[in-house]
């Protein structure tokens, strides 16, 4: 598989998950385990653009796929705007959730440059986020998309 | 305080924008050489004896290091309260969750199969789960030296409470109930630990309080203090849980075993049912009021359940019962609190303290008797406002007070008025205040306040050691500028050091909102000391007195000449080849004018500051499903001084958020001793699409004993959120809510009742 536009020829167990490959085997542990289950999005990494809960994607699933994580988000020594505009508009506070959180926005606008604030919502809606009430979060991502003046 | 360059400011918190890069390595995250990774295995049982355990399978699958029971603990009862606490269940366990025996092995999936082959054998016992039955003669004992089930009696009594009531022209008489609910932070509890070969144990622990708990864990593990070393990386979130827990003991007794460093992270699934969840509470009130709308007196008793042994429970009801007695002028009150054991998981703090759930309670109260009265609620808070530069009933000194103005401006950013009087059906709002401390004297016996250390190294570089704790609040960050205002440097040169016992100075952590003023204060202690020493340097360099020395913008200059200048970091290069390499280094600390209260009493001023806040809520109740929105929320904080107003919008933000999901969605569901939702499938809380608009307003009288004069912001921001939905439901159906959280059943079934009548 691909990750962060790197190859790598991994041999694993069948029953192993990506999150644990990633974190383990490859060392990137930018990418959190909140539960385990797919229901808090802490584990969010994109899977061929898509994103995915990669506690519920088997590695060998991953094959052959291109996998991009929160190391591969800022490229060449640059930060991509949504990290710095979290970082500036106060949406990280612990920031364990925000990997996934940047991810799942990053695919949003990637798709949609210009979203709505309900479909922000809805978009990161499989993203929990106990520290920020998710208000300063949409704000940052709102600060990202093409209208500003939504 | 206009001409502050960096307190004030809104600036990005200082480790923002490596969290954001994934570069920041949480306690899950780490690892250290030969570490091994740990499972625990728990009792499915609420209460039961345990007759025998076989570890002997376990012991032999590949991969396992090692396998340990009670017998493998110095066998002493701890806690960090009540002794009630052993490592492991010694021949009885009592609740569903509690620990029986744990493995070490190679990897986590060794351990987790290791516990499967562990045998254990159980007889089950009478159990019990609620407080109020567990306080009944004959109902089973979870503890057989505590009758009753009682684990701690509190009261507390000034004025005369029956003649005030007797003289009140109405008496508000209820029963609320607060439910047991998850804090729900991001990354689950654990830890690493690691031992050295003089069995001196290393921490690595997300934890709130560093200091504190090396007391109760040295205890636990039979060593003297000093063979415990606590260091706090980076941690996904708190909001109270992460205090003491067996998890981390745990932890250390396997590494002891095997003599190498262990991990265990909790899954989410142990997280819920052995972490330290709300203590849930039966609250009894009696308020009394003139026709005025003037409080007379106020009579409480509170039942909280502590779950099968003693987190902090028994302070979590003490503070029930009277925090609340300085947010008006109440001069007759009295409050009785049992903190009760019942076969449930161990209960704990969670933002707010027991002040969230009686907020919620006296908030409720206040709304109906402004209802009976005829009195617009947010005028009922004004005429019995405590109000600033006065001393409460339990002889709290009161300097700043907002509350007046919070209620202004909260009710004003909804539109209180228009909507009041021009009510839609089905629509309401409904408004709610609280008070709060900065730091509690009485949480501990020692001494209270903090302290710190500023380094500046040849280079110009400062770093800051403070013993307080950062769970994501933005603990760094505010240390960070407080100390730049002070000594007059730019932001980015402060870094703030990793919390480690052996070096950092002594903190209580962080908790009852104290960071800020108690830590705050440490380090701008510490961070004067430094500037003194470096401005007889600068003097010298710039041939004046060190009382004519200021610095600003990373200059130090002659006041009055400022184009006399030479930089901050040629002073601290010069200062260090003056002292033959010895780096400047300020030691400082924070007195507090707090007392510990009279033991029967309980007289006494507590904290140096009081926090106020006021939350108003729009909702909208659907008449098919019973179903309550919240269409808009304001919410407006009396903070002394924001030392970084960005991060304490996020902080009202996530209280907010907090108060709404304990209000409309969260419950732990116990059914036969077990708690039946232990996940994020069936325990719900908030996502992006459940928040509405929420309105943070600052209010800042600036109080004297604040640094920069700061107060704090953390658990206030939670605590008014909850009444102030449930006084707005009311006000839209004329439903009170007297039980968290709301059932969207039970107002559907009180609507159709309504119009059938």
């Amino acid at each position: 598989m691909h990750v962060n536009n790197e190859e790598y020829r991994l041999e694993v167990e069948p029953n192993r998950i990506l999150v644990d490959v990633l974190r383990e085997d490859l060392g990137l542990t930018g990418t959190k385990k909140g539960c385990g289950e797919g229901k808090c999005g802490s584990c969010t990494v994109l899977m061929d653009g898509l994103p995915v809960n990669s506690c519920m994607v088997l590695a060998v699933q991953a094959d052959g796929k291109s996998i991009l994580t929160i190391e591969g988000v800022a490229t060449e020594g640059k930060v991509h705007p949504l990290q710095k505009a979290f970082a500036e508009k106060g949406a990280v506070q612990c920031g364990y959730c925000t990997p996934g959180m940047i991810l799942t926005s990053k695919a949003l606008l990637d798709e949609n440059t210009a979203p709505s604030e309900g479909e922000i919502r809805s978009a990161i809606a499989g993203n929990l986020c106990r520290c920020t009430g998710y208000s300063k979060i949409v704000e940052a991502i709102v600060s990202c998309t093409t209208d500003e003046s939504k | 305080m206009s001409d502050l360059k960096i307190v004030g400011l809104s600036c990005p918190q200082i480790d923002a924008l490596e969290k954001t890069m994934g570069k920041t390595r949480f306690v899950s995250d780490l690892d250290l050489p030969n570490m091994l990774h740990g499972r625990i295995l728990r009792s499915p049982y609420p209460h039961a004896r345990i007759k025998r355990i076989d570890t002997s399978r376990a012991k032999t699958l590949r991969g396992v290091r090692a396998v340990a029971t009670h017998a493998d603990t110095p066998g002493i009862m701890f806690g960090p309260r009540t002794e009630d606490w052993s490592i492991f269940a010694k021949d009885r366990v009592r609740f569903c969750g509690d620990e029986v025996a744990a493995v070490a092995a190679i990897d986590e999936d060794i351990a987790e199969e290791a516990l499967d082959l562990i045998r254990v054998e159980y007889e089950e016992l009478p159990y019990v789960t609620d407080p109020l039955e567990a306080m009944k003669p004959g109902a089973p004992l979870v503890h057989e030296d505590k009758p009753g089930n009682i684990g701690a009696e509190f009261k507390i009594e000034a004025g005369n409470v029956d003649e005030a009531l007797r003289n009140a022209d109405f008496v508000y008489e209820e029963r609320y109930y607060t439910n047991q609910v998850y804090q729900a932070y991001l990354e689950p509890m654990g830890s690493l630990v690691d031992i050295d070969s003089s069995g001196r144990f290393t921490f690595r622990i997300g934890t709130q309080i560093p200091s504190m708990i090396r007391i109760t864990y040295a205890k636990a593990l039979d060593v003297p203090l000093d063979k415990v070393r606590v260091i706090v990386p980076d941690y996904g979130g708190a909001f109270g849980a992460k205090m003491e827990n067996n998890v981390h003991l745990v932890t250390a007794i396997l590494a002891r075993k095997t003599g190498r460093p262990v991990k265990i992270i909790n899954t989410r699934h142990d997280d819920f049912i052995a972490g330290n969840p709300r203590v849930p509470m039966y609250i009894d009130i009696k308020l009394g009021a003139t026709r005025e709308g003037m409080l007379t007196g106020k009579e409480v008793r509170v039942v909280g359940g502590a779950g099968a042994r003693v987190v902090y429970a028994q302070a979590i009801v003490s503070t029930a019962c009277y925090r609340v007695d300085s947010l008006y002028r109440f001069q007759h009150v009295r409050s009785t609190g049992y903190t009760v054991y019942t076969n449930t998981v161990p209960t704990s703090c969670f933002r707010g303290f027991g002040n969230s759930q009686m907020t919620f309670v006296l908030e409720s109260s206040m709304d109906m008797v402004a209802d009976h009265l005829g009195i617009d609620p947010a005028e009922l808070r004004i005429r019995n406002d405590i109000g600033p530069n006065t001393v409460s009933v339990h002889g709290w000194e009161i300097k700043s007070c907002g509350l007046k103005e919070c209620v202004s401006k909260a009710t004003q950013a909804i539109g209180w008025r228009e909507k009041r009087s021009n009510r839609r059906p089905l629509r309401g709002v409904g408004l709610s205040c609280c008070n709060h401390v900065s730091g509690n004297r009485a949480f501990v016996r020692e001494f209270d306040g903090g302290a710190g250390i500023v380094r500046v190294g040849r280079d110009g570089r400062v770093t800051v050691y403070h013993g307080e704790s950062d769970m994501g609040q933005g603990q760094k960050t505010a240390f960070a500028q407080i100390v730049a205002e002070r000594l007059g440097v730019p932001l980015k040169e402060i870094s703030v050091a990793e919390v480690d016992t052996d070096i950092s100075p002594f903190g209580f952590g962080s908790f009852a909102t104290r960071g800020t003023l108690m830590g705050g204060n440490g380090v701008l202690a510490a961070a004067t000391e430094a500037f003194k020493q470096l401005a007889e340097v600068a003097a010298d360099m710039l041939e004046a007195n060190a009382d004519d020395i200021d610095c600003r913008d990373g200059n130090f200059f002659v006041k009055g000449s400022p184009e006399i200048k030479v930089p901050f970091k040629d002073v601290a290069e010069k200062a260090a080849f003056d002292r033959h390499g010895a780096p400047i280094v300020g030691t400082g600390f924070y007195d507090p004018p707090t007392v510990f209260p009279d033991a029967k009493t309980k007289y006494g001023n507590i904290s140096p500051a009081y926090p106020f806040g006021c939350h108003v809520a729009e909702v909208e109740v659907d008449p098919d499903t019973g179903q309550v929105t919240v269409l808009n929320f304001a919410a407006a904080h009396d903070v002394g001084k924001a030392i970084n107003p960005m991060a304490t919008e996020g902080q009202i933000q996530g209280g907010v958020a907090q108060g709404l999901g304990w209000t409309l969605m969260e419950n732990m569901v116990t059914e036969n001793g077990k708690i039946m939702n232990p996940g994020f499938l069936d325990y719900i809380i908030p996502t992006a699409m459940d928040i509405p608009k929420i309105t943070p307003l600052l209010v800042e009288p600036v109080e004297p004993n604040g640094p920069y004069g700061a107060k704090g912001i953390g658990e206030p921001a939670l605590n008014p959120s909850m009444s102030a939905i449930t006084n707005a439901i009311y006000n839209a159906t004329g439903i009170r809510i007297k039980e968290l959280p709301v059932s969207a059943e039970k107002i559907l079934a009180e609507l159709k009742n309504r119009r059938s009548d």
